[in-house]
């Protein structure tokens, strides 16, 4: 009895199936009428029964038949499903408003076409793609941050079969370049981000210091002069669950290291990497950071650094929209990445992606649907909206006058990635997000040991 | 006739035993099915994989802590629960002014949505911001905002029995309320009684109060070690179970598996079903709840 219980309740309450903890769900079960309980059942057997249907046949056209091209007007509708680059799901650059506008566009434009769009938070997509790819749901068009663990099982179009040449040859070589496996494309980039430090100028005049740091000695006693003036934080260091990746990778970088060498090998616990960490885990100690930047979001530290808490933070474009909203608006610069000897050539680049799956055969439609989006200006939306950088030449192009935006522009060519196409890069990934916080506190050489074991492991 | 009459007690029992089966007998299939498959982190299932999501999960280093961080987070927060619970609900029973008051305000952490609570908790404890650290400043016992000792939440030490504060704080209104229903299922004779043998308070609070609150209480202990075993949106949202996995549960390993390992993280699944089964199974033997009040 008791194990039923709780379930049913959350009936009564649907916003409590996810985030359930046991004495709110008791609640429920008080005041969820018995006779309510009959009916739920009873609701809820159809539900299960309506979805079931529905599901087996999701994607194909309710008049049926129609297997790619959209002949004699019949009318197809893509599903489509997308990462939120919004601030939350309410905010006006919210990811449903801008797909929202993209598709009106698009369905006027082509009338026999309906694209659905699920807009999906960037915490969430992964584990609830990867759900709909289990259960055998997969979308017509997938938006987010990998492709490649798709290619292997063929569930891919190419992308030639799906997007028109004058359009990929638009494309970034080295960017397209990644959207490759053996030889042939299945991934289209879909924007870039790149990062640089950012620095608060106000700060840096109260610590009497002159101009950014280029060298980690340069760094550190930049960062001591700011302590000294009353700065909580003087570098912001989140290594914490949300993009420890990210942070970790510019420190690598910083000293010539790097996740993979040039063939691809892992050398998560090289001695360049033990040292970069050696000289971040200095700077833990002496208290010139975040303090234990091992628990720390990338969010939180923005969000100090927009409050004007902080005195340096590596940062993209996406973190522009932050900052101009806080305390720090026009107060801070930007400035390329300290190395150990001096400033980086190169920096992280990120690419996201989108792509087309095969299962239910419009490649026809979808090719449209793609070709709409780059030759129009959505491309130019995502930008203005978002802060992200596009992949097309012809984009990066319109951008160049952008004071903000260029020292990013101009880190692109020149970024490194992660090595997002080994596969063995989810796991290391997720374990580097929870644990790499570790060798800045303990001894940088065991955690980064230990990480390099996950990635040789089988 | 004769024969829709048998059929007739499944009517009523029919859409109970369908939403049994759907809701809870078919999800724990399908579980226990993924730990045994061979999934990519991208949903592809590539095949059957024997016990090998088994024996990676109990290889992991971090299994075992995790494991016994589990247990110690269970028996903290609800035996802490329990036993502010009984408390409160004694003062409850209670007639004083503004009662009804008191009563409504216990609600309050109930009635918020835990991740919210436990947000409004982490934002109190921001080494920067947060109203905890600033009065702790104020009171001298941190130098400034901003440093370690301001971070709480970022050390196992000290965020795990904030953590536990959390969990006990969204627990206590319910254990209240059940409690209390008991204690008013007690009748007033048998107190009248134990004054005329002049039993002190505490002699029938033990003798009297407890034994004849124990069904509301087994059942309230019980409910509470279940869900606080499989409590996750708390420490999810306050520490992610950093640093490292020194805060995390089982329930929240299971999460963080997910993103890499979908069978290892299925494995994670059973056993934590099995943990639950098995704390049913020891808490129902300790509290012999079977066995009538005399």
């Amino acid at each position: 009895m008791v194990l039923t219980g709780p379930r049913i309740s959350s009936l009564g309450g649907f916003r409590r199936l996810v985030w359930t903890n046991g004495p709110s769900d008791e609640k429920a079960v008080s005041t969820v009428n018995i006779k309510l309980v009959g009916g739920a059942a009873l609701g809820l057997a159809t539900m299960l029964v309506l979805s079931s249907c529905g599901g087996g046949d999701a994607g194909t056209p309710a008049e049926g038949g129609s297997t790619g091209a959209a002949a004699g007007g019949e009318q197809v509708t893509l599903k489509m499903v997308a990462a939120d680059y919004g601030d939350n799901p309410t905010a006006d650059n919210a990811g449903t408003k801008f797909w929202k506008s993209v598709v009106d566009g698009f369905q006027a434009a082509n009338p026999n076409i309906k694209v659905e769009v699920q807009v999906i938070s960037w915490n969430d997509i992964d584990k609830q793609v990867a759900t709909m790819v289990q259960n055998g749901q997969v979308p017509d068009i997938l938006q987010t941050g990998d492709y490649s663990g798709f290619v292997k099982d063929g569930l891919l179009y190419k992308t030639d079969e799906v997007l028109s040449p004058e359009v990929s040859k638009d494309m970034l070589t080295k960017f397209a370049d990644f959207g490759k496996v053996d030889g042939t494309a299945y991934g289209i980039p879909f924007v870039s981000s790149a990062r640089a430090l950012f620095y608060n100028k106000e700060l840096f005049e109260k610590a009497k210091i002159t101009e950014p740091p280029k060298t980690w000695d340069e760094l550190k006693a930049a960062a001591e002069k700011l302590k000294a003036a009353g700065v909580s934080q003087p570098f912001g260091l989140p290594l914490g669950q949300e993009e420890a990746q990210a942070e970790s990778f510019l420190w690598m970088l910083g000293n010539g290291g790097g996740y993979t060498d040039a063939s691809g090998k892992w050398t998560i616990n090289s001695p360049a990497n033990v040292e970069a960490f050696q000289y971040v885990k200095g700077l833990v100690d002496a208290g010139l950071t975040t303090p234990n930047p091992g628990t720390k979001d990338r969010k939180t530290v923005w969000e100090d650094f927009a409050a004007g808490k902080v005195g340096m933070v590596n940062g993209g474009p996406m973190s522009i929209p932050i900052f101009d909203k806080g305390a720090v608006n026009g107060k801070y610069a930007v400035a390329p990445i300290a190395g150990k000897t001096g400033p980086l050539d190169t920096t992280l680049g990120v690419m996201d992606w989108i792509m087309a799956f095969n299962k239910n055969g419009h490649a026809a439609e979808i090719k449209k649907f793609f070709d709409y989006f780059y030759t129009g200006d959505a491309t130019q939306k995502i930008v203005d909206n978002y802060k992200l950088l596009p992949v097309t030449n012809g984009g990066i192009e319109k951008l160049s006058g952008d004071e903000k935006l260029k020292p990013f522009l101009d880190a692109l060519p020149n970024a490194s990635f992660y090595p997002f196409k080994d596969p063995k890069w989810s796991e290391v990934n997720t374990a580097i997000k929870q644990t790499i916080g570790g060798a800045v506190k303990d001894d940088p050489a065991k955690v980064l040991g230990d990480l390099q074991k996950v990635a040789e492991g089988s | 006739m004769k024969r829709l009459r048998v059929l007739e007690p499944l009517a009523w029992v029919g859409p109970a035993v369908v939403l049994i089966a759907l809701v809870v007998l078919w999800p724990v299939i399908e579980m226990v099915r993924t730990s045994f498959l061979e999934v990519s982190r991208f949903g592809v299932v590539r095949g059957w994989n024997g016990t090998e999501n088994y024996d990676k999960l109990f290889a992991e280093t971090d299994f075992w802590p995790v494991m016994l961080r589990s247990l110690i987070w269970v028996v903290a927060v609800v035996g802490f629960t329990v036993l502010i619970s009984l408390a409160l609900a004694q003062l409850f029973n209670q007639r004083f002014p503004g009662r009804k008051i008191a009563r409504w305000a216990l609600i309050a952490p109930w009635a918020a949505s835990v991740l919210m609570t436990s947000i409004i908790f982490k934002w109190m404890l921001d080494p920067e911001v947060g109203i905890i650290n600033l009065i702790r400043r104020d009171l001298g016992l941190i130098p400034a905002m901003g440093g370690a000792d301001a971070d709480q939440l970022g050390q196992a030490a000290t965020a795990f029995p904030w953590l536990i504060f959390v969990a006990v704080f969204v627990s206590v209104p319910f254990t209240t309320y059940a409690l209390l229903a008991g204690l008013a299922t007690i009748p007033s004779d048998v107190y009248e009684a134990a004054k005329m043998d002049g039993a002190s308070k505490f002699r029938t609070y033990w003798s009297i109060t407890l034994p004849l609150l124990r069904p509301a209480l087994t059942v309230a202990a019980l409910i509470n070690v279940m869900n606080v075993f499989n409590s996750f949106p708390i420490i999810w949202s306050m520490t992610h179970g950093q640093p490292g996995y020194s805060t995390a549960t089982s329930t929240i390993f299971m999460f963080i598996l997910k993103g890499s390992n979908i069978g290892e993280s299925a494995a994670m699944s059973v056993v934590n079903f099995g943990m639950v089964i098995v704390l049913t199974a020891i808490f129902l033997k300790i509290s012999k709840w079977k066995q009538e009040v005399a």
